[in-house]
């Protein structure tokens, strides 16, 4: 008698905390524990034979930070990818050399796409370095100007040749492997495990988490159920790394429009920095099929990339353009989203989730689960440029 | 000598198209209300210029937005009569009484090739508001574009089995599926707006080359603008159409690419009354 009254003492607050919690059902249990566990497990690129190398990471730290690969000597990686913010600006969109139309993504967790850039311009971390160096808007420098930087200074040419041998003539191969560094370094920025992990991994094994909020759960159960938002936002890093129109407008100014997905299709098929041409290292070419395959479709026009949700308070604003200040206008967005507008035979996901205020705040509240303040605190940089270790 | 001309002939329809300098009539143009700020009618015009089309059949949400474009180029525009004053009334259009009015107002002041491109589906097709849309096309002799599953052509020819229907999108169905409904009806056509499928890479997928050979008066291309940005697409479109079609023997990828329109609305009379 007396063990039973035991039990029953050390069941009854977790039975409380159980009543607490929005009912979830098997299927939408199933979906939660999708997301997760966190982090994912650390794999090496394959075509980037520096990939998880320390002396790599070392220069490519060194390399986002510097001011000598850009046009006007003024410019950094850093510049427009600030650590504190995400990795990414704050601004609607930058200025580089000049203005740019797209909104800076954050890089947390970049090593996890399929895909790279708003448009999927690159298949590669390596490509998506390369690309802003070489846009005129951006970063605006040549391979020459990009070799001869690395050339002209000690320190950074010995750490080259310490990874890659001697500096190559080729100024594109010394080009692609000072992107390898910079993309070895970028694959070790990650975001933390947040409460919603915890949530997750505690639901996983069937126990209780009565630290999560309620009105969190009560969005992650519009999340997964009546939003359906995980079709798109899938997996642990809450992206399927695909293209969507979500019908934001793809008008820049009157007659000038950005075609997103369809564009970087082209883009990236016409590049030589993709993984078809001969800076992939992976000699098997089996990274390459995706690229292989792919193929403008209709579709494709005004489609652009599903971002990943982790750390997203810090990465503010929102979608391509930046054209939403803040998440509650995200939900607003996706609640009021016009059918019309992304044309149901064309993107059948989306349509307009009519959210309640309370809902709304609830689904907003479960979004700031997927972040942690300790992912924004300033870099500590770890190599100096100055020396070549 | 007359063998030599056969066999010349022969060989010229049945030569590859040329895909740069192909004729081009776009089936499925919109210039709906969004468009309008930001495309005005005459850079819209231009657009259509510069993609090199001959005509473009257009509808609108609502149908002052043809109206626009049909004073601004008369010798373009092929202007149909959308049933929507709006573009939200996609899905509720068919319960709403009132659009048989409009219908016969617009109608009763201008002279348009067909009624469409409308949504219908299924049963919706049987309703009394489609019916009598049937009906003033059948007494007007127009076209009907229909955005429409199979089950709701079905029910459009049940009504009126001498209708013309153009089925936009051939109704996403399978190029076997489509051919069946082609087989069925005589007077159905078929446009091939926003699918990718038949001739991706410039390549026509066997399956709809079998359809497009099997019925070679029945096909047409469109782009559909459904959002104002896809009016910028128009161009991409239709040097995407010219590179596949350029796969086909002139011949068929003539009538696919502009005879079959104009042999569809050969005769019928545009403009005000």
């Amino acid at each position: 008698m007396k063990r039973r009254l035991l039990a029953l003492v050390f069941l009854a607050p977790i039975s409380a905390a159980l009543a607490q919690q929005p009912t979830f059902t098997p299927a939408e249990i199933r979906k939660i524990v999708g997301h997760g566990p966190w982090p994912p497990p650390a794999t090496l690129d394959a075509g980037n034979r520096v990939s998880g190398k320390p002396d790599a990471i070392a220069l490519g730290e060194i390399l986002f930070f510097s001011t000598k690969l850009s046009g006007n000597g003024q410019l950094a990686c850093a510049t427009c990818h600030v650590p504190e913010l995400g990795w990414s600006d704050g601004k609607k969109t930058p200025n580089g050399l000049s203005a740019v139309d797209r909104n800076t993504p954050g890089l947390l967790n970049i090593r996890l796409n399929r895909w790279f850039g708003w448009d999927g311009g690159s298949d590669s971390l390596m490509g998506s370095v390369i690309r802003p160096w070489l846009d005129t808007r951006e970063m605006g420098v040549s391979p020459v100007h990009v070799a001869k930087a690395l050339r002209e200074d000690a320190a950074l040419a010995c750490r080259y040749r310490k990874i890659f041998g001697p500096l190559e003539s080729d100024d594109a191969v010394v080009m692609a492997n000072a992107a390898k560094a910079i993309a070895a370094f970028q694959e070790t920025l990650a975001t933390s495990r947040t409460p919603f992990d915890d949530f997750r991994d505690a639901l996983a094994v069937g126990r209780a988490d009565p630290s999560y909020p309620e009105a969190a759960k009560r969005g992650l159960k519009i999340f997964v159920g009546k939003g359906d938002c995980q079709l798109c936002h899938f997996g642990p890093a809450f992206t399927n790394g695909e293209f969507h129109d979500t019908g934001i407008s793809q008008f820049i100014a009157p007659g000038k429009i950005d075609n997103g997905r369809f564009g970087g299709i082209k883009f990236l098929r016409e590049s030589q920095f993709n993984r078809l041409g001969r800076f992939n290292d992976d000699a098997t070419g089996a990274n390459a099929v995706a690229t292989r395959h792919v193929e403008t479709t209709h579709r494709n026009w005004g489609e652009f990339k599903v971002p990943t949700l982790r750390n997203l308070e810090a990465t503010v604003p929102y979608m391509h353009n930046g054209s939403l200040a803040s998440l509650h206008d995200v939900v607003k967005h996706y609640s009021e989203v016009s059918p019309d507008r992304v044309h149901s035979d064309g993107e059948a996901l989306i349509r307009p989730l009519r959210l309640s205020a309370q809902e709304s705040d609830d689904l907003v509240a479960f979004l700031r689960t997927l972040s942690v303040a300790a992912d924004n605190r300033p870099f500590q940089k770890r190599h100096d440029s100055r020396t070549c270790e | 000598m007359r063998f030599l001309l056969a066999c010349l002939f022969a060989a010229l329809a049945f030569a590859p198209a040329r895909a740069a300098d192909l004729p081009l009539i776009d089936a499925h143009i919109h210039y709906s209300h969004d468009a309008w700020d930001m495309l005005p009618a005459k850079e819209a015009i231009n657009v259509l210029r510069k993609a090199g089309l001959k005509k473009a059949l257009l509808s609108s949400s609502s149908d002052d937005g043809t109206l626009k474009l049909y004073a601004e180029a008369p010798d373009i525009i092929v202007p149909e009569l959308r049933p929507y004053r709006s573009r939200g009334e996609i899905g509720t259009w068919f319960r709403d009484e009132t659009v048989v009015t409009h219908i016969q107002e617009r109608i009763a002041k201008f002279n348009y090739v067909g009624i469409g491109e409308f949504h219908i589906y299924g049963p919706d097709a049987d309703s009394p508001v489609m019916r009598r849309i049937v009906e003033i096309a059948k007494t007007n002799n127009l076209i009907l574009h229909a955005h429409s599953d199979a089950e709701a052509v079905d029910r459009l020819f049940a009504q009126n089995p001498t209708a013309r229907v153009l089925w936009a999108h051939s109704g996403f169905a399978s190029p076997d599926k489509v051919r069946e409904m082609l087989r069925k009806y005589k007077t159905l056509w078929a446009d091939l707006a926003f699918r990718s499928e038949h001739g991706s890479g410039g390549k026509v997928d066997a399956a709809w080359r079998e359809a497009f050979v099997e019925f070679p008066d029945r096909f047409m291309v469109g782009t559909d603008t459904f959002t104002p940005e896809r009016w910028y697409y128009i161009e991409e479109h239709a040097k995407w159409s010219r590179a596949w079609l350029a796969d086909l023997p002139q011949d068929l990828a003539e009538r696919i690419a502009y005879k079959n329109f104009e042999a569809l609305f050969a005769g019928m009379k545009i403009g005000p009354k």
